[in-house]
């Protein structure tokens, strides 16, 4: 089952905290629902898992994240993940974020993803038509989670691309205005992938009548 | 005499025999719940297993670790192809001539392949071990799509097979290719399309779908390490097979195996293969020395075990402006999946797929059929037809509509004119069948009438003229005449062992009787039709008549029971044996009666001294006089053994005449009428045929409607639980009308030809017969299976029909 996504976020986040955010990717896998990353096995290559847990059933998938190719001068990045349940599922991800400035505010920038995603085994087979709508929830999520997080670094006044943490003056500016530390989902949840999907579900049947 | 004398007819009536709406016997168990199938199975210290299947359609194995699962309390083994080699039982031989892998050797070639099995204290224990046994694969690229699987660059499947240019049914061209099996004349065929005056031609798609019997596949097997002795209980259409190729493959004498098919909760074919999780529960148990139970669950049975059809198929037929056909072309390609598992007689490849020329004096036809491999499941078994009957069926139907549309003319009409004639039987076909009996003509016109043919045609055009008609309004019909009963052993074997089969018939001395068969019967109800024969034969009521099979440590040898072949093989063998008795009674009354065997008449359950009905001797009394004392000369006891090589197939046909209403909106198809006409010769119990045509009606309306194994790209299967694969229930099930007429077969003792398929091959064309005849004032010639809502309501909106 391969599903392919193109998606653009407008983030009212600069442009350099989210590249910032982007380029540590334990912090970004952190934003991702129920994704972990557990070991740093060289530069560009670490160990992790997602769980996702729908009802009494849990998969837990276990594989690696390589940076295929990361340009900060783009502020582009290039994932390519490889993982496989316990239960009989395997999933690979090849992923493409850039991160765009957006021209009439500078506060404000854009994150595009490019991802096709294959997954195989029971999950396919179980799950293979909820697969666009469930990505889109997870996505949805990510991102508000990604913005969350970005929001709490600190900003960082014309470099592109400061190393996250070193401007204690611009620290100091934010943490005022920083809101209380963001509230991650830890886990996928099921019942509101569920509210979600009938949501745009009835969406869909209204817009389509409209 | 002081009984009060019966006469014959009430005698005859007593005895429930051929003819008789008898209750099946097997009823009183099952709906008690006291049947007992190899799940209700369980043996002292018996182990369970479990199987670690693949979630890749196509990969290496680089690792497989069992550590983690061996440290599981209750385990106790996790075996791997690695573990199988030294009793070389990594590999198993398959029915069509092929090579299956019992567990994954180096890599796996289709999703849900066998690559570990676990055994465990029980289920729930084996189910968290299979969890727990860690694969890693390296993906390879995956070929689902037959055609592409033939194209040079194409991904190379079967490694094993590296430089093999020469397969089990000749040459081998590609690394894909399988087998390409040709049947009639080319030359001929090819002359007749040169001349011919109209020709069409049509490509259609038979689907990949599963059998699905309630009952999933399983065994227990029990190896008994004192004795040396095999027991194992196993879901087998043909328990003997089994025995033999579990000897042949693990070198215990046939003698010391014992194979046992309990009560089968339904085959239809599904349960004929040989299976991995047979071999493995085997082996393990042989190795453990305990007894094994392997049960698969639904995931599994529709996954792994086999499918039915998946034929592409390109017809072509010549014919003269008027409609007379001339000649008749068809090319499949044929996707086996990853091992050529198919279960055909062996010298046939696409089994008796050239039955393709149907009902009609076609004087020239050549069919071609191409087996490739691709990255699914093995299979390519007879879902309740006999081996490629039902894909021919559909092929010749549909072609003779296509013909039909172009030239104008009525499906009844074309169909009449081109009908072998009832003087022509024995008939030759093209393809070298000898139909043994019809007449289609008759049954034709039974069921036109009986529907008002001419009525329904007149209101689809009123229909038609409405523009704002709800439904689209489509009558099919079909004309088909099935093969059955393989087979003669000169030209049908399997693996060697020919396709007769058996029947052992006791009298005992006071005069009830035991037979025992070489079939299984997995609903049919052989033990209440078989009972019937023998109490027509012998005049013994079937009430007294036990029949027991599937055991082959107590059942005479036979193939077992698939291709509708019960009745035209098993059925005469009990006929013949029953007459080996009747031959000897008739000495034994002789004796009694002190005259002449020749002076001597039968009626019904007694010999009589002609001319004088109060001397006689019913069977009863023969039989105990055959264990008291016998005739000098003759052998105490009264019983024969018959092994019946039938001298032909058996030709059963039906009209089959179905009305749909397509809802225009919905694409929702109903259907209002379906009239079944089936001529399977001699009746042995109308009730029971009535039932299995119901049943094979209904799958029928199954696998025309909803049943299809949907695959990825990937090789994902995208159907495979109940809850996606359509299995109807009485709530979808529409209404059967069914009638018969009665063409008995000249070659077979009873002149019974078997029925149970006949409404399965015979129905779903006439399904798809209807929807494109809802559908051909539009220009339509053909849609693909299965006529779900959705595929129909894109066929109204492609068409311009849609409201």
């Amino acid at each position: 089952m391969e599903v392919k996504l193109d998606k653009q976020y407008p983030l009212d986040v600069d442009a350099a905290r989210a590249w910032t955010l982007l380029t540590d990717l334990k912090a970004t896998a952190n934003c991702m629902p129920g994704a972990e990353i557990t070991e740093q096995l060289s530069e560009t290559s670490f160990k992790g898992g997602v769980k996702v847990k729908v009802g009494p059933a849990v998969a837990q998938f276990g594989g690696t994240v390589d940076v295929v190719e990361a340009v900060p001068a783009e502020r582009k990045m290039v994932l390519r993940g490889k993982g496989a349940d316990k239960g009989g599922s395997s999933a690979s991800m090849d992923l493409t974020a850039i991160i765009t400035a957006d021209p009439t505010n500078p506060a404000h920038c854009v994150l595009n993803g490019q991802a096709a995603v294959i997954v195989n085994g029971k999950f396919a087979q179980f799950g293979g038509r909820l697969m666009v709508q469930v990505s889109d929830m997870l996505l949805a999520q990510f991102v508000e989670n990604f913005r969350q997080t970005a929001l709490t670094l600190p900003a960082a006044e014309g470099s592109p691309a400061p190393a996250a943490g070193h401007s204690e003056a611009a620290a100091a500016a934010t943490s005022t205005a920083a809101p209380a530390a963001p509230l991650v989902a830890r886990e996928i949840n099921g019942l509101a992938i569920f509210w979600a999907l009938v949501k745009s579900w009835f969406g869909g049947l209204l817009g389509k009548k409209a | 005499m002081n009984a009060p004398v019966l006469s014959a007819e009430a005698r005859e009536l007593a005895l429930a025999g051929m003819g008789a709406s008898r209750l099946r016997k097997e009823d009183a168990r099952f709906i008690q719940g006291k049947g007992n199938y190899v799940d209700d199975i369980k043996m002292p210290g018996m182990l369970h297993m479990d199987i670690v299947r693949s979630p890749i359609a196509h990969g290496r194995i680089v690792k497989i670790n069992k550590e983690a699962a061996l440290a599981i309390p209750g385990v106790h083994a996790v075996l791997t192809a690695d573990d199988l080699k030294p009793l070389k039982l990594h590999w198993m031989p398959t029915l069509a001539g092929d090579v299956a892998a019992v567990l994954a050797d180096e890599k796996v070639h289709f999703q849900m392949q066998e690559v570990a099995i676990v055994i465990a204290d029980d289920r729930y224990i084996a189910a968290d071990a299979v969890e727990a046994v860690e694969v890693e694969y390296e993906e390879l690229p995956v070929v689902m799509d037959p055609y592409a699987a033939l194209l040079p660059g194409a991904p190379v499947i079967r490694d094993d097979l590296a430089g093999k240019t020469e397969g089990a049914h000749g040459k081998r061209d590609h690394h894909n290719h399988i087998f390409t099996w040709d049947a009639g004349d080319k030359t001929a065929a090819d002359a007749a399309f040169d001349k011919a005056e109209v020709t069409v031609s049509q490509h259609m798609y038979y689907p990949r779908v599963h059998p699905c019997p309630l009952e999933t596949c399983g065994c227990v097997a029990s190896y008994d390490p004192v004795k040396g002795d095999l027991t194992t209980f196993i879901t087998s259409q043909a328990p003997h097979i089994v025995r033999t190729v579990v000897s042949m493959l693990s070198g215990i004498p046939e003698s010391k195996v014992r194979i046992v098919s309990p009560d089968i909760g339904g085959g239809f074919g599904n349960k004929v293969p040989i299976y991995p999780g047979y071999v493995c529960a085997i082996v393990s148990s042989i190795v453990l020395g305990r007894p094994v139970k392997w049960v698969e669950d639904r995931i599994e049975n529709i996954s792994s075990t086999g499918f039915a059809r998946d034929y592409h198929m390109d017809g072509e037929l010549a014919a003269t402006a008027d409609g007379k056909i001339t000649g008749l072309r068809v090319n499949v390609v044929a996707d086996h999946g990853a091992f050529d598992a198919c279960a055909d007689p062996t010298k046939f490849p696409a089994g008796m797929f050239h039955i393709v020329s149907g009902s009609y004096d076609i004087p020239a036809a050549h069919a071609s059929v191409k087996g490739v491999y691709t990255n699914k499941a093995p299979g390519g078994v007879a879902y309740r037809c006999s081996f490629r009957v039902t894909e021919a069926v559909y092929l010749i139907e549909r072609m003779v509509d296509v013909l039909a549309q172009k030239l104008g003319m009525d499906k009844a009409e074309i169909r009449a004119k081109n009908f072998v004639k009832k003087e022509q039987f024995p008939y030759k076909s093209a393809f070298g069948f000898e139909f043994d009996s019809g007449d289609y003509q008759t049954a034709l016109d039974k069921v036109l009438e009986a529907v008002d043919y001419k009525g329904l045609r007149e209101e689809q055009k009123a229909k038609r003229a409405d523009p704002n008609s709800p439904t689209l309004m489509g009558i099919g019909l079909v004309t088909f005449t099935e093969v059955v009963g393989a087979g003669p052993s000169k030209i049908c074997d399997i693996l060697g062992v020919g396709m007769f089969d058996s029947c052992e018939i006791r009298i005992h001395p006071t005069g009830s009787a035991i037979a025992r068969m070489g079939t299984i019967t997995q609903g049919q109800g052989h033990q209440t039709t078989y009972a019937q024969i023998i109490a027509t034969e012998l005049g013994i009521p079937s009430e007294v008549i036990q029949v027991e099979e599937g055991d082959t440590s107590t059942a005479p040898y036979g193939l077992g029971t698939y291709g509708s072949r019960s009745t035209p093989v098993a059925g005469a063998a009990i006929a013949l044996a029953a007459r080996k008795i009747h031959a000897k009674a008739r000495k034994i009354a002789a004796h009694m009666l002190e005259v002449n065997e020749n002076d001597l008449d039968w009626e019904v359950d007694r010999f009589k001294v002609k001319g004088d009905d109060s001397k006689f001797k019913t069977m009863a009394d023969v039989a105990w006089q055959a264990y008291h004392q016998p005739p000098d000369g003759l052998e105490p006891g009264l019983e024969a053994v018959h092994y019946y090589d039938p001298p032909n197939f058996t030709f059963p046909f039906g009209i089959y005449l179905c009305v749909v209403d397509i809802d225009r909106a919905t694409g929702e198809t109903k259907v209002r009428r379906f009239y079944a006409l089936d001529d399977c010769g001699t009746r042995i119990n109308p009730m029971i045929i009535e039932g299995q045509i119901h049943g094979g009606l209904t799958e029928g309306f199954a696998v025309a409607m909803g049943q299809q194994m949907p695959f990825d790209a990937q090789g994902n299967l995208l159907g495979n639980t109940l809850m996606d694969y359509f299995l109807p229930t009485f709530v979808e099930t529409p209404h059967w009308e069914t009638d018969h007429t009665v063409t008995p077969s000249p070659h077979h003792p009873l002149g019974a030809k078997g029925v149970a398929e006949s409404p399965h091959v015979g129905s779903i064309p006439t399904f798809t017969s209807a929807v494109v005849d809802a559908f051909s004032h539009l220009g339509v010639t053909h849609l693909d299976m299965p006529h779900n809502a959705f595929r129909t309501w894109k066929a109204l909106r492609e068409h311009g029909a849609a409201l």
